[in-house]
């Protein structure tokens, strides 16, 4: 009955041993784990290695314990394991990097953690040593599994003995690095703003929000200079009208230049809200430039109440966010200007699209005269118009006017000028009047700045008289005999001057023409073609094709002009309109259609 | 792009315009903004000083046309001298002899205010 009671005591103790060893057991495993977790965290290298191998000699270890076993003498392979396994765990112990990345609060937890973790494993290590019942039943269970108990409990006082320590000297600095890691945090956002936010108010807010909380201060605005004015784009922790009244006294202060980051000492506001006095002292204010390209468009900044100056750090950081928002408006400027490309591009199409309509679409032929016109448009519309008119079955009207100005604008003018010659041709059979009648009425219409030159001339089909008259407009060239000659008489241009004077001086002028003569209408955007050296095409080459293509017909006249303005100024864009009438007078080709028809 | 300056002097009662480069569309605001300031200060006696102007387009002459009034009501005027033969052409084409004077020199130009025949 004793025996039984002592076999069932032995039965009772060891299950119990058992289930201790197993719970021993588990959380040794769980406790070895979680050092693994530890061990691995935040590693710049792969560590593994060192791990690895401090794991192969608490196996060692492990094993070395069936020696002892065998032979109680044969001790020593088991004691050098256990050293080298003392310093495997020293070394990696050593592993906590993690530690700095942990913000100050984080840092404090640990430190009471690491302390109370460290004692307990420590007593845990004592209570492994002593000869207690609990290190007994583990011994009976596994000797091996005693030694790595042991060592666990000695890596878990090393370690959070060590983590202890490097929390305890971290502290100190927990706040400032807290800091950079924010910053670098901020900066990466920031980044990404830059290039996803289109709209600059919205990143403004972020960046003075972000100057504010990095750079210690307790306000900071962004103001952005737009046409000599400053403007507030953004204030964080102050008052409009406060950050407005303070960066103009700062910015219009002429003994202040900020080209780089300038720190100033003690700068009182005072703003007055109707009955609201409110003062506002700064004990320091940090100003740094937005530059884009080198100009100044901005200012940012960070201003702080309490009496300690902005140290290198703060400085550093306020110019990294001015360099932010300098990007950010560079972008938004850029995209702007985009904007209204697209707008102008799109407006100089509707200036194309009225110019077309305006011309005419056909040149009228005629036995005795033969006609060609030619126009090439510039990529900026400019304001070059031409027109014929029959007034009655013998008299042929032409025009040729050019708009000063270009664009949208010139292109109104132009249709109104249409309207006004091509209801005075058939009223007015005397050009001089027309364009006298036509600059009272323009005179009128054009803006101060604004002018038009032109040549009104009528053909007489059956007697080849061409009277006419300019308007300040390029001279007319006529080539007969094989010679060139330029007709300027005098005339103001349209618009010029709405006194009697417009009228006093214009001169009309009449030329007989003879077969095979050619009468030249034109625009400047001939005679002023550029080459890529500046040069103008000029009279004399004009001319010379004209006398060298004088037995050819109209349009290859126009188009061999064409042809050489094209080489001329081949790598040069054109910038004006160039509009070409070529006239050639041959009479006997009528008689014969006469006979003939 | 060709370059333009605009630099305003004064010579007694009248100012002096030295224009240099290429006026044309988009150098013209800065001629206008000279116009501007003189209007301001009511400087009305304008001599304009072509001599390092090599180019000017419809829109550099409209400048002219635009301020020319103000000063003539307000008994200025605005004179031109020193222009290149070929800048000249351009003037003369368009009729602008006929309405304002031109002088070789600008001297004779600021005289010409000082001491009205």
């Amino acid at each position: 009955m004793f025996a039984d009671f002592r076999s069932d005591q032995n039965f009772i103790t060891i299950i119990f041993s058992l289930i201790i060893s197993f719970v021993f057991l588990a959380s040794a495993v769980y406790i070895f784990a979680s050092f693994r977790e530890l061990f691995f965290l935040r590693q710049k290298h792969d560590p593994s290695t060192y791990f690895n191998t401090m794991m192969v000699f608490f196996l060692l270890l492990f094993f070395s314990n069936l020696l002892t076993a065998i032979d109680p003498e044969f001790d020593y392979p088991k004691n050098a394991f256990y050293v080298v396994s003392l310093i495997l765990i020293s070394i990696n112990s050593l592993r906590i990097a993690w530690i700095a990345f942990l913000v100050k609060k984080q840092k404090v937890y640990l430190l009471i953690l690491s302390i109370v973790l460290s004692i307990l494993f420590g007593f845990n290590f004592a209570l492994t040593l002593e000869d207690n019942a609990l290190s007994q039943v583990i011994i009976n269970f596994s000797p091996g599994f005693h030694s790595l108990l042991n060592l666990l409990m000695i890596y878990g006082t090393i370690y959070f003995g060590v983590i202890f320590f490097t929390t305890l000297f971290h502290l100190p600095t927990a706040e400032a690095f807290d800091r950079k890691a924010e910053e670098v945090t901020s900066l990466r956002d920031l980044t990404k703003l830059v290039t996803e936010v289109l709209d600059f108010k919205e990143l403004a807010k972020t960046i003075t929000n972000v100057t504010t909380r990095i750079c210690n201060s307790d306000s900071a605005w962004l103001v952005i200079i737009n046409d000599e004015n400053y403007e507030l784009s953004s204030v964080n922790n102050i008052g409009y009208l406060e950050a407005d009244k303070l960066s103009k006294k700062i910015l219009e202060d002429k003994d202040i230049e900020i080209e780089s980051l300038v720190t100033l000492n003690q700068e009182t506001v005072e703003v007055s809200i109707k009955n609201d006095f409110r003062k506002f002292n700064f004990s320091w204010i940090a100003i740094a430039p937005l530059k884009v390209h080198e100009n100044k468009k901005g200012y940012l900044f960070a201003a702080r109440k309490r009496d300690y100056e902005f140290d290198y750090d703060d400085k550093k950081a306020i110019e990294s966010f001015s360099d932010y928002a300098s990007v950010a408006l560079e972008n938004a400027i850029l995209i702007e200007k985009s904007i209204e490309k697209e707008r102008l591009e799109k407006e100089l199409d509707v200036a194309r699209d009225v110019q077309y309509k305006i011309l005419p679409t056909k040149v009228p032929e005629y036995d005795s005269l033969q006609l060609s016109a030619l126009f090439v448009p510039a990529f900026e519309v400019g304001g070059d118009y031409y027109d014929f008119f029959n007034i009655d079955s013998n008299n042929l009207g032409i025009v040729i006017a050019d708009v000063s100005g270009k664009g949208i604008s010139a292109a109104f003018i132009m249709a109104e000028i249409k309207g006004v010659f091509s209801s005075l041709a058939k009223v007015i059979m005397n050009p001089k009047k027309l364009l006298v009648k036509a600059n009272e009425i323009l005179s009128e219409s054009l803006d101060s700045k604004t002018f038009v030159t032109a040549i009104y001339g009528i053909v007489n089909l059956e007697t080849g008289q061409f009277t006419f008259a300019r308007c300040g407009h390029s001279p007319l060239i006529v080539i007969t005999d094989g010679e060139s000659k330029r007709f300027t008489p005098t005339g103001m241009g349209l618009g010029l001057d709405d006194s009697d004077m417009f009228e006093s001086t214009l001169k009309e002028m009449e030329i007989q023409l003879k077969n095979g003569d050619i009468l030249a209408l034109y625009t400047d955007g001939i005679p002023e073609s550029q080459n890529a050296l500046n040069e103008e095409f000029g009279y004399e080459r004009f001319e010379k094709i004209l006398i060298d293509n004088a037995q050819s017909d109209t349009e290859k006249i126009s188009n061999k002009i064409m042809e050489q303005l094209t080489i001329f100024s081949k790598d040069y864009e054109q910038h004006d309109d160039i509009t070409l009438l070529i006239m050639k007078w041959n009479f006997n080709n009528k008689k014969s259609g006469k006979v003939n028809g | 792009m060709a370059d333009f300056n605009v630099n305003v002097r004064g010579l007694g009662s009248v100012s002096v315009i030295d224009v240099k480069g290429y006026l044309d569309a988009h150098t013209a605001p800065q001629l206008e903004n000279a116009f501007n300031q003189l209007i301001n200060k009511n400087n009305y006696k304008v001599v304009v000083n072509f001599n390092d102007l090599s180019y000017i387009s419809s829109a550099g002459l409209g400048v002219f046309m635009a301020y020319v009034e103000t000063m003539r009501e307000n008994k200025g005027d605005i004179k031109f001298s020193n222009m290149q033969d070929s800048v000249f052409n351009i003037f003369d084409l368009l009729g602008f002899p006929m309405l304002y004077e031109f002088y070789g020199d600008e001297k004779e130009a600021v005289n010409k205010f000082e001491k009205p025949e």
